[in-house]
């Protein structure tokens, strides 16, 4: 049965609206009793939403008005979740991302994973077994539903859903899994499984930020990923952790059903970066610089040191 | 030989250690920071002392001739004066402390001692800012009338080649001293008093777009005391700024034309440090001494600020930029707190919730 991902493009400040629509696209139900709902975010850095790289608070408070109104969820527990990361501290990203004025406007509380207990997880991703510390709260929350956004990466050409998930892991240096970040991003996967992902496409980012105004929703994270993909202007069976994703049997590019906007409009709009350029920029500018400086001398700022 | 201890080896404090390895009749002998990774770092260069405290360095001062202080700004204050009172030639990065308080305590400090201070407003050594100096002196202008200085960029939220986590001291106020208009803004109004003489401040507005305890944005409006020049600072810590790009303008306009850095900034930076990186290899070649960091267009101020400290050092003369600057630039960044907390803080957090 093919996975279904609904586009819904946000067309005035009316935004339940739209993110009710996304879900009846991806036709989402819930069919069991919920009692804790987690909603995780991507707040990477303490940039906001406007720069395309965070979760914007005002598509969170929609979720959470459509669980309630919608789907009954009055009485859920509900927690928005983020995880700290090698250089951002959640407490801090809640503070200056305005989660903490939602969170209070809202009844909801805000969560930081890596004060969670962790449970230890062993996973095997390409014939490779990793360990990963999984915070235990999300292997027993009710509801959890993945809120990444829509951007690029130097080191995964496309992030979204799926890299969301690894933003779970509970060690604070994740930096440390980026020598094998694919196995890593599909090894999360493999053990966390959300029952609703909802993109942040309002603000995407590419090679500058831009106005999409776009809701991705699907039960599916990598089919999501997949759709996301294709509007970012890449072949998902080019990008490393959708072509791992697929062998690993998170699910299959051929068995996705897109509804609701058309998406070659959409990929028009999208300010792509060229996969190799937005892989190799970085990383050959700062070998040029080192190898500047062995041959000459000269001095290397500490901000490029790595 | 001056004999030199580096005090804080963070981004600031290494990018002085290793400047300092290009600077003549300079020798690094010490260095003290809490991280261990970067005071191996600095032993690996061949700084053969290396301390976990500052104190430890400062209090055996006998093989020291200066220190460079690149301190939190909360420890400005004491590692200074302790540097002074040891009998050390003190270079220490901007600002020179948090308060007008501790900038008094520390000028009183140099004044008792007899010993150099010379404060990090390197911006007047950038080569465009060096420049359009010349250009005004010599009447290029007319007569200087009004500034436009702005610096929008991330400060402390920035993180480099490897991302590593924002220091906690710069969320907590009392640790900073201020915001932006400290952090940034004390450059502005540093290249405005470098231009146009003592100043006072006519206006002040302050923003807290980030949620933080301090303001992530400022503009204020400066008049010179000496020639009624106005400038407008504009400044903020809140965009997301990628190495290299540099979000610096400064204007300067006069009654017969203008002249902006723009207009000495390098067009394309990666042909500018291609260019300037061949210059350093045929001089590297030719067997002739390297200009560092002109690679870049603008990490080269702190080479030259370094350089010209210890220069001023060896042959007894004054420092460019002196405690007393370094104090004036406080004053009138602690005087803009005080008018923008007698006016509506547009923007603030409060104001936001009415």
């Amino acid at each position: 049965m093919s996975d279904i991902v609904g586009l819904a493009k946000v067309a005035d400040e009316n935004l339940n609206f739209y993110v009710s629509k996304a879900l009846d696209l991806a036709n989402f139900n819930i069919r069991r009793k919920v009692e804790s709902v987690s909603i995780k975010v991507n707040l990477c850095y303490y940039w906001d939403s406007f720069t395309g790289y965070t979760t914007d608070p005002k598509l969170v408070a929609s979720i959470i008005d459509v669980l309630r109104e919608k789907y009954r969820l009055h009485n859920a527990d509900m927690r928005i979740v983020e995880a700290d990361a090698t250089a951002m501290r959640a407490f801090h990203a809640f503070k200056m991302l305005n989660y903490e004025e939602l969170a209070e406007e809202k009844g909801v509380t805000l969560f930081n994973l890596s004060n969670d207990k962790v449970a230890v997880r062993k996973v095997c991703v390409n014939n490779r077994e990793l360990s990963l510390k999984i915070p235990q709260s999300l292997l027993e929350t009710d509801l959890f539903i993945n809120m990444p956004k829509m951007k690029i990466m130097s080191a995964t050409v496309i992030t979204c859903a799926l890299k969301n998930l690894f933003g779970c892991i509970a060690t604070r240096r994740k930096i440390v899994y980026h020598k094998m970040l694919d196995e890593a991003i599909v090894g999360v996967n493999k053990i966390l499984k959300p029952h609703l992902t909802v993109v942040d496409g309002i603000i995407g980012l590419g090679r500058f930020p831009v106005k999409m105004n776009l809701i991705v929703a699907g039960t599916n994270p990598f089919s999501v990923d997949c759709v996301v993909s294709k509007i970012m202007g890449y072949n998902p069976s080019q990008i490393g952790h959708l072509k791992l994703g697929h062998r690993e049997g998170l699910g299959d590019p051929r068995e996705i059903r897109v509804v609701g906007e058309d998406l070659e409009k959409l990929r028009e709009m999208f300010p792509r970066v060229r996969g190799l350029r937005l892989k190799m920029g970085n990383r050959v500018q700062i070998q040029l610089f080192k190898l500047y400086s062995r041959i000459v001398g000269d001095v290397t700022p500490p901000f490029l040191e790595t | 030989m001056l004999n030199v201890g580096v005090i804080g080896l963070g981004q600031m404090g290494r990018l002085h250690l290793y400047d300092c390895f290009h600077l003549d009749g300079v020798k690094v002998v010490a260095a003290a920071d809490r991280s261990k990774r970067f005071l191996s770092k600095a032993g690996a260069l061949g700084v053969k002392n290396l301390y976990s405290d500052y104190h430890a360095m400062l209090n055996d001062p006998r093989n020291l001739d200066a220190v460079v202080i690149s301190l939190p700004n909360f420890l400005h204050y004491d590692a200074v004066r302790l540097a002074l009172e040891s009998g050390l030639d003190v270079f220490v990065e901007k600002p020179l402390a948090r308060t007008v308080e501790e900038c008094r305590g520390i000028l009183h400090s140099v004044e008792k001692s007899g010993r150099k201070l010379m404060v990090g407003h390197c911006m007047r050594f950038l080569d465009a800012i060096e420049k359009m100096k010349n250009l005004v002196d010599e009447g290029h202008i007319g007569s200087l009338e009004a500034v436009t200085a702005e610096q929008i960029l991330n400060g402390p939220f920035s993180h480099g080649a490897v991302p590593t986590p924002v220091p906690e001291w710069w969320f907590d106020p009392e640790k900073t001293g201020g915001g932006v208009l400290l952090d940034l803004g004390c450059h502005m109004i540093d290249l405005f008093r470098f231009f146009a003489g003592e100043a006072d401040v006519v206006f002040s507005h302050l923003a807290h777009k980030m949620n933080l305890a301090m303001e992530d944005g400022a503009i204020v409006i400066l008049r010179s005391k000496n020639s009624d020049t106005k400038a407008i600072i504009n400044v903020g810590w809140y965009q997301k700024s990628i190495f290299p790009s540099y979000n610096f303008r400064f204007i300067v306009h006069g009654n017969a034309g203008f002249i902006s850095t723009d207009q000495f900034t390098p067009r394309n930076i990666y042909s500018h440090a291609i260019k300037e990186g061949a210059k350093n290899l045929l001089r590297k070649i030719a067997g002739r001494k390297i200009k560092p960091l002109t690679y870049t267009y603008y990490y080269e101020q702190y080479f030259k600020e370094l350089a010209l400290f210890f220069d001023c050092v060896k042959r007894d003369l004054e420092p460019p930029v002196t405690a007393v600057d370094g104090l004036r630039t406080v004053e009138i960044v602690h005087k803009a707190y005080e008018l923008a907390d007698s006016a509506v803080k547009l923007g603030s957090p409060a104001h936001r919730r009415g």
